[in-house]
């Protein structure tokens, strides 16, 4: 019996698995392939369509995507962290109705998001702020749900002892964030960030309200290129931001992230 | 008398409509060793976190050397505090979780590390300087602890179940070391437990608390020896609590009836009222009479009954004795006395000298 268990769990893992890495693979293998059109059973290799990446039609939206992602990273985190800190931590009055007000743009659709933040900015005449100030600001209000969550669960298994240790120790209120909860809850708010990265990376449905035209994020020139041609550079797109997004993850790790978040972090 | 350094003064702490705590008067002189002991909920945590300065009192005022602490966060209060689950700091190494405070106070680089030196050296750890505390065993993380709270020298040290989370054998050389070092340092310990065994191996002054209030307090000895409730009686030690009803006064003392029973005892001391409802008695002072002359038991209350259980200690032995249907006692005796046992269900002769029954109310 525990053997059929057994059986079925690793069965289904490896099921799963596949599904999620195959059409990657379809995806290399297509951005590898010779000829013109999209295949996954290339005839033979070639790099020639990352050459034709090496251009400003698409190193131009690389750099807005990367330049976006890191602000809303930054921009979220700061916001994110402070507003968990002041909800979970310091537990201000009516803090889960602050919370859920936070969390809320999870339940709302992105398009109907992207036409609302479009019609807000003309009515107050801002449309001077679409393009890369709109994007960040939207781009943040998505992501801020991600890195409150990640910020307040990390400083719900923070051992108040500690900050009461601290306390008895002299530690001032700030002193106490600065010196004992931050580096306690850094791998949970690098997280967040992570994944504030991310979001706002790969966003078409926001976005696509947003950008000025001729000064386009990444995903949304995928899209523009996609209406009118279906060739190999678009593979070897994604298969250049995948790896582009695989080295973000592993810097986060780096700082401290992701694993220390999976073992449970430094407690 | 010598300077307070803790004064209580009628704190009171309650959450809604419930006191935790009640009246609490309490005086603590410098340099002493005060444990305060109780069951749990008994409001001895409260306490302690009030002195700290986690919760404010209710009703009542704190001082810390004089000055009242009302309104003085925990932060300026210049305490230590040692907690039950050490509560290290897991991103510090154990040199820089014990210059914590230090640094919180702006005490020159130089100093600190002279100080954090000698302060792990008071605890044997200078090698594991370097260690974070997750590498050290539970009783190396409460030494790192100790010496956390007391590198910025506090003036009095409060400690939390400290030792609660080791084991046996760690926990009794712990006692010695900890009280070892207060007397070096001449520093006011303030210990909240409730194992009666610690308090009574440590503690200059045992603060028995029982329901947010306090129960009796005075030294380890006198509690022993003269509990003023059933409930001092049983926490502190191991006791008969015997039901007891007219008391009469006979020459050289008084004479009481055991409730629902033929017998009498006789005991040496005044009651605090005239009308005891419990007469306690000692197991070790329950004497077993085997060989003993007869003269000597004259002024003996002389119980006989029928021997139910002998449980091995050890060191001593327990034995459970059926007096009368309504009565049974609990008498300990040393391990090496054995053979003055008769065999299990035969009967037997105890001694209860006058002097060892304390005839109380509550």
């Amino acid at each position: 019996m525990n053997r059929l268990i057994s059986f079925s769990f690793w069965f289904s893992l490896v099921l799963v698995l596949a599904f999620i890495t195959l059409p990657l693979l379809v995806v290399v293998a297509a951005s590898l392939s010779p000829t013109a059109d999209v295949t996954f059973r290339p005839s033979a290799w070639t790099l020639r369509w990352y050459q034709d990446l090496i251009s400003q039609r698409w190193l131009a939206p690389f750099a807005l995507s990367v330049k976006i992602a890191i602000a809303v990273s930054l921009i979220s985190g700061i916001i994110g962290t402070l507003a968990a800190y002041i909800v979970a931590f310091e537990r201000i009055p009516g803090g889960s109705a602050v919370m859920a007000a936070l969390l809320s743009p999870l339940s709302v659709p992105q398009i109907v998001k992207g036409v609302a933040i479009v019609l807000f900015l003309s009515v107050l005449g801002l449309q001077p702020l679409l393009g890369t100030p709109s994007l960040i600001a939207a781009h943040c209000v998505l992501a801020l749900p991600f890195v409150i969550r990640m910020a307040a669960t990390a400083i719900a298994n923070f051992d108040g002892n500690l900050d009461r240790a601290g306390q008895v120790l002299g530690a001032s209120r700030w002193q106490r964030a600065q010196y004992i909860l931050l580096p306690a809850i850094k791998p949970g708010v690098l997280s967040g960030m992570t994944f504030a990265f991310i979001i706002s990376f790969n966003n078409i449905p926001l976005s696509v309200f947003l950008v000025r035209p001729g000064d386009t994020t990444l995903p949304i020139t995928v899209i523009n290129y996609l209406e009118y041609s279906l060739d190999p550079v678009l593979a070897a797109v994604n298969v250049a931001s995948m790896i582009f997004i695989l080295f973000v993850i592993l810097a986060f790790e780096k700082f401290g992230g992701f694993s220390a978040q999976l073992h449970g972090g430094s407690k | 008398m010598s300077e307070l350094d803790i004064e209580l003064v009628c704190v009171t702490k309650s959450f809604g409509a419930i006191s935790v705590v009640r009246d609490i008067d309490l005086q603590i002189p410098k340099g002493e060793f005060v444990s305060i002991l109780g069951p749990s909920g008994c409001g001895k945590t409260t306490t302690l976190n009030m002195i700290a300065g986690f919760n404010q009192p209710s009703r009542g005022d704190i001082r810390i050397r004089g000055r009242s602490q009302v309104n003085v966060p925990p932060e300026g209060r210049n305490i230590g505090l040692v907690f039950q689950n050490y509560a290290l700091f897991p991103h510090m190494t154990v040199a820089e979780n014990v210059a914590f405070g230090l640094k919180m106070k702006r005490t020159p680089k130089i100093e600190i590390a002279s100080i954090v030196q000698s302060s792990l050296r008071s605890v044997h750890l200078e090698q594991l300087a370097d260690r974070y505390p997750k590498e050290l065993s539970g009783g190396q993380q409460q030494r790192v602890a100790l010496a956390r709270a007391l590198a910025p020298r506090p003036s009095v040290l409060l400690l939390d179940e400290p030792l609660s989370n080791l084991d046996l054998k760690l926990r009794e050389s712990m006692r010695g070391e900890l009280k070892d070092i207060q007397r070096e340092l001449n520093m006011t310990f303030v210990y909240v437990t409730h194992d009666q065994e610690e308090a009574m191996a440590m503690s200059d002054r045992i603060v028995v608390m029982s329901n947010g209030v306090i129960a009796q307090q005075g030294k380890p000895e006198a509690l022993y020896r003269h509990p003023v409730s059933t409930f001092v009686a049983d926490f502190i030690g191991r006791s008969n609590i015997i039901s007891v009803e007219r008391m009469v006064k006979r020459s050289g003392g008084y004479e009481v009836l055991v409730t629902g029973s033929e017998i009498t005892l006789r005991a040496a001391v005044a009651p605090a009222q005239a009308t005891p409802q419990y007469g306690v008695i000692r197991l070790e002072d329950v004497l077993v009479l085997g060989d003993t002359p007869l003269a000597a038991q004259d002024n003996l209350n002389v119980l006989e009954g029928r021997l139910d259980r002998v449980t091995n200690l050890g060191a001593s032995l327990e034995l459970s004795i059926q007096i009368s249907s309504g009565l049974s006692l609990y008498a300990a005796i040393r391990s090496a006395e054995v053979g003055i046992l008769p065999a299990t269900g035969k009967p037997i002769r105890l001694g209860i000298d006058p002097s060892a029954v304390t005839l109380l109310n509550e």
